[in-house]
């Protein structure tokens, strides 16, 4: 127990003693999860933007004439069993006459003797679905549907738009796997160097008889504590930042930055295992 | 008790340790002279195993340089003390906290430790420069605490490598007689030296080197 302690307090110790490259590896870590922030928060909002999108995204789907409204009941059960199908509305023969003659100002029945207009349904998607929705496969699976006569849908354009939201999703975790795979580069040399300063200590602690662990456990500890300092003040930027960004936005706009909060939690796990990584790889080249 | 047996070691460069047969007993005072570059850093790195022999065995106390294992070597260096020209003391740390350094490595606690580090400053003529850092000492204090350090852990063995190579004539008597008194109370204590001025007149037993081999014994 004495020497965890002291290993402890060695870790914050070393943070005073070393503060020179303490605040080189502090900074580089603040900016890199400010950044992985950025990407987040934008992720955050893209994502809401989508799902805004999505609300717009129709499918209709006409009925053969001969499906009675049993029948198209039956149909409607089986589209809303269909993968990212949310709900569906179920528009009867008459309350579609009523809609011809409310837009057009006609009443068919008075030319024809019989409602020639067939039994409809509009399909909704579901908004909060993960990852790419693939607006082809459901049409795909309503045109196999018996009594289906024909779907009218803007497929290729809500195709467009759902693959260039999945590209920019990638993109953006492509870039936030870059930014932790340098930060753990840097924090790894910035401790390399420290570790290089210190080498006198390390030396003196493998004469008196100090094991492997006992020299590692406080430069990882330093190393973490950077780790947890640069991802303080990183909330704290990114907070100011986006309360900054809202003030500014409802001056001109009635839109604003929409943040999950909690996604703090993920940039400390993250601050923590770079920064464990980083201090492990550096000192271990030194204890080889 | 130290022992090797025809050790031989070389380094690239071409210099060369060959055949080396010694013996220390337990709480033995044994100096070990010889010029400049004629090996005696090396034999004490192979002592406690900062080096291996290429050839023949080193044993030190229930070790030996065939059978240890690396996770054992840190607890063979807990039982010898070491002392060097250059100190190695810690900068950025006070007098305590070196001399306390031992001790944290081993496991004690605070009030051990404290009242460990006050008795040892006391036995080395440096009671009240606990707060002092290394750079405040002279090259004296700094001798004798690097002799604490080594000392907190009650060693079985003391490995000193020149350690009066910095200090001056009358320093370095001190110095010699604070290992005598350390010798005394049971410690084995391996001292090299290359001034055979300071060590003639002890009465220990003298190892000669030169050239990486060992003349007299």
């Amino acid at each position: 127990m004495d020497k965890i302690l002291f290993l402890l307090s060695e870790g914050i110790k070393n943070l005073w003693r070393h503060k020179l490259t303490v605040f080189a590896a502090v900074f580089s870590i603040f900016l890199s999860l400010s950044t992985i922030g950025v990407l987040f928060i934008a992720e955050q909002n893209t994502h809401k933007l989508i799902e805004y999108m999505r609300t717009k995204y129709k499918i209709e789907v006409f009925f053969q004439n001969d499906v009675t409204d049993v029948a198209a009941e039956q149909y409607v059960e089986q589209i809303k069993k269909i993968p990212g199908v949310y709900s569906t509305t179920l528009i009867s023969k008459d309350e579609t006459l009523k809609i011809y003659k409310s837009v057009i100002g006609e009443d068919l029945t008075q030319f024809l003797d019989y409602n020639p207009l067939p039994i409809s349904c509009v399909v909704n998607v579901n908004r909060r679905h993960e990852g790419l929705l693939k607006i082809m496969t459901i049409i795909k699976n309503i045109e196999n549907i018996d009594g289906v006569d024909s779907i009218r849908h803007q497929g290729r354009l809500i195709n467009q738009i759902e693959t260039f939201y999945a590209k920019g999703l990638l993109g953006l975790s492509a870039v936030a796997f870059a930014i932790i795979f340098v930060t753990v580069l840097i924090i790894s040399n910035t401790i390399k160097l420290t570790i290089y300063s210190n080498k006198d200590l390390i030396k003196a602690l493998r004469l008196i008889g100090a094991t492997n662990t006992f020299i590692r456990l406080p430069f990882i500890l330093e190393g973490i504590f950077q780790g947890i300092i640069g991802a303080i003040i990183a909330s704290f930027f990114l907070y100011g930042a986006v309360y900054g960004a809202n003030e500014l936005l409802n001056q001109f706009t009635i839109y604003s930055i929409n943040v999950n909060w909690l996604f703090l939690s993920w940039i400390f796990l993250i601050a923590f295992i770079i920064s464990l990584i980083g201090s492990n790889r550096a000192i271990s080249k030194f204890l080889k | 008790m130290i022992q090797l047996k025809n050790v031989s070691y070389s380094y690239r460069k071409g210099f060369e340790l060959a055949n080396i047969d010694l013996t220390i007993e337990d709480g033995e005072f044994v100096f070990l002279i010889g010029p400049t570059g004629s090996g005696k850093t090396t034999l004490l790195s192979l002592m406690y195993l900062d080096i291996f022999p290429e050839s023949g065995k080193v044993t030190v106390g229930d070790f030996d340089s065939d059978t240890i294992k690396k996770r054992q070597i840190p607890k063979l260096r807990r039982s010898i003390g070491l002392i060097s020209q250059s100190y190695h003391l810690l900068e950025d740390r006070n007098l305590f906290e070196n001399v306390a350094l031992p001790l944290h490595v081993i496991g004690h606690n605070q009030n051990d430790i404290s009242d460990a580090v006050e008795e040892t400053l006391d036995g080395v003529n440096l009671a009240g420069l606990e707060d002092h850092f290394p750079h405040e000492l002279s090259g004296g204090e700094q001798q004798r605490a690097c002799l604490a350090r080594a000392l907190i852990k009650e060693p079985d063995i003391i490995l000193a490598d020149e350690p009066t190579g910095n200090l001056d004539p009358v320093t370095s008597f001190d110095l010699i007689k604070l290992l005598e008194k350390i010798n005394n109370e049971g410690t084995t204590v391996f001292m090299a030296s290359h001034n055979y001025s300071l060590i003639k007149s002890r009465n220990h037993r003298i190892v000669e080197m030169h050239n990486g081999i060992i003349r007299g014994k």
